[in-house]
């Protein structure tokens, strides 16, 4: 089986993504968010796709050197072969991977994040569990045993109601999170901020990867390291791929975790946010309340669960979600 | 980019030395295509054409227009030396990186780095080594303008010359984005290869294909079964045969042999493969000099190799496909009125063909172990530590982890120096594809046994089997050369088949993980290990290897023949300190078998008999196990030596068969041990594949 990349996947893939194959050094020319999504702009206005980019022979459109230089297109562009070394050392590794304009790509992303999702996801395991949406568990890293305890217990019962839990699968309350849930047999969803590669062959993972229990993605290359800018930034993909989000715990005013639930009940507004009402709640937990975030109603059966997860609008913070939700039905 | 004729023209002079060189008809073409970059380019052209020139003008004038350098990918890249020195006299840089060169790896990287080097060219192997593709290939990749993909046909199912790396090329052709210039180019496409490549390479791929007649070449087919028939019919002709040229053989072993035949009859030729090593570049230098009669030669000495003037390309043995044939015959006569393309086909051609059919895929059998035993492992094994937990040769190990690991997706990945298991099972692809590829190495097998059996018309036959076309076929003109042997000739070839004895060395280390049960790891001692020792034959061979088999598995006793073979054979030997006395390995399951031959050969070389050593455990056969530990372990604590003390002079010891050299080793061992002189083994056959 060898996945045929369309020119459009491949224009994003040489503009945008760092192509790791051993060491790099073209990391720093690639596009920036804000640089992508102007070319995006750019090619909608001229009714071009991506792929356009790459037509043999075709010169360089005078219009996008205001995007960015014609030599540093010319170098991006001209990565083909790293390109396809690249894809070609995923695919064996069973790592497959969606372009912004691929059907394939996460629905809801696309319709959540509109033009600031990410050019490429990179994934490992079945595409589909992808878009069951489910519970998303956000937390911080460092967590005494009993919010381990009560974390897995959280993602047993997701396991337990037949949905899906997402979460970042990193070290704390994201794996003991979808601990909770494959090990009740239910299905999970991890967002990674690095090495999706490293992830992918891990043997724990290997069997719930094989039989479509646990999908892994990321925006970031597959070979990418660790990095905090990374982190932050993958916390919004979590909230889009679910339907409800529940934050365990928090700092007050600074992490990951705070920064992620702030941007949703502030700004972005993509499910509704609970936290935790069990137990030592926290300053953290208790200003996100403040902010709109809603008590989890520790749901005693599967039936009550899954309402949790459907709940629509509840209290101050869900009028502007609502105007939100409606604009994204277009 | 815009292409410039008269530059190209300008380089095609500088290359060939010529003032007014002209370019063949559907090179200029080929290069304006590869400069212009509209679409991926195929170029079908036999070799000798000049794809080569196409190729390196195309990145020259790419480079002066400032961009990138060229990758060439080859399985061939030990031949193109005569290609890269006419690319530097049109000032183009190219170095290869392989294997070999690693020292060069950083010095290299640095000039890539400055921008000097022109065009790189490389295996299809390096492209799937993680170390090169992270220390060299990750500078480049990014930079590169034009992938050049030789022996494109390999990239195909279809094609004769299946090499598994092409599948990882394969792919990554296929993820090319439409902005990078490819071209490929291969000597032979047939229809269906040529359809492949179209899928592979893009619908718009453009092909220029030339002819596939070569008429300048003299065909004819002889079938002389017996080895030393062929031996006395290539002493009598070669000497004759008007210029220089190559004679084929199936295996590393025959080419040494033919050689040493030869040489033995005062003809100057000299063997030329893969185990050649070093000396590769002096001998092709030798042959294109005409300073040798003819080069004996594997399939090593393959495409890319360029001598127009050479005159007669012989074949011992009878290769497995029409495709391969041509390949390999076309290499005479490009520059010549006329050539010679003999090839002689004897009985153990279809033996050996086979044996390369069938070692070319693993069983299931092989892969189920494999991944078996990576998966009780989690951290992954490696190589070595595969061989010491399966039962199969690390040749089969290794064929198993290279097919498997470049199936996309696989079930196995490495990391680091160990595999690891990956998400992915391997796909029923693999076994449908395996069958398939089988199934038409066999069909190209009974083509090529149609070629050996044709009385005329051979280069209409290989045109037509290619899908060219025999309309206008012309052929050489020279006499048809006599199917006849002179009996004498054929009587002294017996006699040499009969005298080659190979030395063996001893074992100088104990296995991995040691031997539990003698207590041993690590070094041997000098004073433990045994001498280089000696093999009277090769298991099945047409000297004595057949009276060995027959002797152990019809006549359960070695002829006299063979005692009187071993004794001449040590005579002539003669080790140093004289031999004082005679053992044997013993055996629980042939009980008498060596014993009895030692005890003859003792008698006849007047020293004493002393059976001491003494089997305690019925062990499987070691011929059973199938890799070198697997062997160590069998042995291990099965032999101790039963009467004390032994003579302290050296000691002949003997047995039947000899493959891995661990009973050998252990019995030295222990009679070193116990009080023996040096220990010099003899064995009657080797063992183990060719």
């Amino acid at each position: 089986m060898t996945i045929s990349l369309s020119p459009d996947t491949q224009a994003l893939l040489l503009l945008t993504a760092p192509l790791i194959a051993g060491r790099t050094d073209t990391s720093s020319e690639l596009l920036t968010a804000g640089e992508y999504q102007r070319l995006a702009r750019f090619l909608i206005q001229i009714d071009r796709q991506p792929g356009d980019l790459l037509s043999p022979g075709r010169e360089f459109s005078n219009d996008l050197k205001t995007i960015i230089d014609a030599d540093r297109f010319a170098r991006l562009v001209n990565r083909g072969f790293q390109l396809a070394q690249a894809v070609e050392r995923w695919q064996a590794r069973a790592i497959w991977l969606a372009g912004q304009t691929d059907e394939e790509y996460p629905k809801r992303l696309k319709q959540r994040l509109k033009e600031s999702s990410p050019p490429i996801i990179y994934g490992c395991g079945d595409r589909a569990i992808i878009e069951t949406g489910g519970l998303a568990v956000v937390g911080s890293r460092d967590v005494d045993s009993w919010l381990v305890d009560y974390t897995v217990a959280i993602g047993r019962e997701t396991a337990r109601a037949k949905r899906t839990l997402v979460s970042g699968g990193a070290r704390g309350i994201d794996q003991a999170a979808m601990r909770g849930a494959l090990e009740a047999g239910g299905n999970a969803t991890g967002v990674l901020a690095d090495s999706l590669e490293r992830a992918a062959l891990n043997r724990e993972h290997r069997n719930l990867l094989m039989e479509s229990k646990l999908a892994l993605i990321s925006p970031y290359d597959p070979s990418a390291g660790f990095n905090i800018g990374h982190a932050m930034q993958r916390n919004k993909l979590i909230y889009a791929l679910a339907d409800a989000a529940l934050v365990v715990n928090s700092d007050y005013e600074k992490g990951g975790t705070w920064a992620g639930a702030v941007e949703q009940l502030d700004k972005l507004h993509f499910v509704p946010v609970y936290v935790r009402t069990e137990g030592e709640t926290g300053q953290g937990l208790e200003a996100l309340r403040r902010k709109g975030a809603l008590p989890w109603p520790n749901p005693a059966t599967p039936e009550a669960f899954v309402e949790a997860l459907t709940v629509r609008t509840n209290g101050s913070g869900e009028s502007s979600r609502s105007q939100q939700l409606s604009l994204l039905e277009t | 980019m815009i292409y410039d004729p008269s530059r190209a023209l300008q380089l095609l002079s500088l290359s060939c030395g010529v003032a007014n060189a002209a370019f063949r008809k559907g090179q200029q073409e080929a290069i304006q295509h590869i400069v212009e970059g509209h679409t991926r380019l195929l170029v079908v052209q036999k070799t000798g054409w000049g794809k080569s020139l196409v190729y390196f003008i195309a990145t020259r004038l790419l480079r002066e227009a400032g961009h990138g350098p060229a990758l060439l990918i080859s399985p061939l890249l030990a031949l193109m030396r005569n290609q890269i020195a006419a690319a530097e006299r049109m000032g183009v840089h190219a170095v290869t990186i392989n294997s070999d060169n690693q020292e060069d790896w950083t010095n290299l990287e640095t000039r890539i780095g400055l921008n000097e080097v022109d065009i790189i060219l490389i295996s299809p192997e390096r492209l799937a080594n993680e170390r090169f593709r992270s220390k060299v290939l990750a500078g480049i990749a990014s930079r590169i303008s034009l992938l050049v993909i030789d022996e494109a046909h390999c990239i195909s199912d279809w094609g004769h010359d299946f090499r598994p790396h092409y599948r990882l090329l394969e792919r990554i052709a296929r993820t090319l984005p439409g902005n990078l210039r490819l071209l490929a180019t291969t000597a032979t496409a047939n229809n269906r290869v040529m359809d492949d490549l179209r899928l592979v390479l893009g619908p718009g791929l453009e092909a220029s294909r030339g002819d596939l007649n070569r008429p300048s070449l003299t065909l004819q087919t002889i079938r002389l079964p017996d080895q030393a028939e062929r031996l006395a019919w290539l002493a009598e002709k070669v000497p004759v045969l008007a210029g220089n040229g190559i004679i084929y053989t199936l295996t590393v072993r025959d080419a040494n042999q033919v050689a040493n035949w030869l040489k033995s009859c005062g003809i100057n030729v000299e063997s030329y493969t893969g185990e050649t090593g070093y000396r590769r570049p002096e001998l092709e230098q030798a042959l294109l000099n005409n300073r040798v009669k003819a080069l004996v030669a594997t399939t090593a000495l393959g495409m890319g190799f360029d001598k127009p003037d050479l005159a007669f390309v012989i074949h011992y043995q009878s290769p497995g496909s029409v495709v391969a044939y041509y390949q390999q015959v076309g290499r005479a006569g490009r520059a010549l009125d006329s050539a010679y393309g003999i090839l002689l086909s004897g009985e153990e051609d279809t033996e050996i063909t086979d044996y390369f059919i069938e070692s070319a895929f693993p069983t299931r059998e092989d892969v189920k172990v494999v991944l078996e035993a990576i998966e009780r492992v989690s951290a992954g094994l490696s190589v070595q530590e595969l061989m010491a937990r399966v039962n199969l040769s690390r040749g089969r190990i290794q064929t198993t982890i290279d097919l498997v690991s470049l199936e996309s997706p696989a079930p196995i990945a490495k990391l680091g120096t160990k595999w690891q298991l990956t998400a992915a099972k391997l796909s029923e692809d693999f076994w449908q594809r395996a069958e398939r590829l089988t199934e038409l190495r066999r069909v190209e097998q009974r083509q090529m046994q149609e070629y050996v059996s044709l009385k005329s018309g051979h280069m209409d036959f290989l045109i037509r089997a290619l899908d060219g076309n025999p309309s206008d076929t012309h052929t050489g003109e020279l006499p048809l050369l006599s199917t006849a042997t002179d009996a004498a000739l054929v009587h002294k070839a017996v006699d040499f088949l009969r005298r080659t004895s190979l030395p063996f060395e001893p074992r100088k280390q104990w296995p991995t993980g040691g031997m539990p049960l003698y207590g041993l790891r690590g070094r041997i001692p000098a004073e433990r290990q045994a001498q280089t020792g000696r093999v009277l034959s090769v298991w099945g061979d047409a000297g004595w290897g057949r009276l060995v088999r027959e002797g152990k598995y019809r006549d359960f006793r070695f002829s006299d023949d063979l005692v009187r073979a071993c004794e001449s054979l040590v005579r002539k030997w003669n080790p140093q300190p004289r031999l004082t006395w005679i053992t044997c390995v013993p055996s629980l399951r042939h009980p008498d078998l060596v014993p009895d031959f030692a005890e003859r050969l003792a008698t006849l070389l007047g020293l004493p008999f002393r059976p001491v050593l003494r089997k305690t455990d019925d062990r499987p056969e070691q011929k059973s196990m199938a890799n070198s530990t697997q062997q160590a372990r069998n042995i291990d604590g099965s032999l101790t030596i039963d009467q004390r003390p032994l003579p302290s002079g050296s000691v002949l010891l003997i047995d039947d068969m000899v493959d891995s050299r661990w009973t050998m080793t252990v019995a030295a061992w222990l009679l070193r041990k116990h009080g023996s002189g040096d220990v010099f083994p003899l064995a009657l056959a080797l063992t183990g594949q060719m």
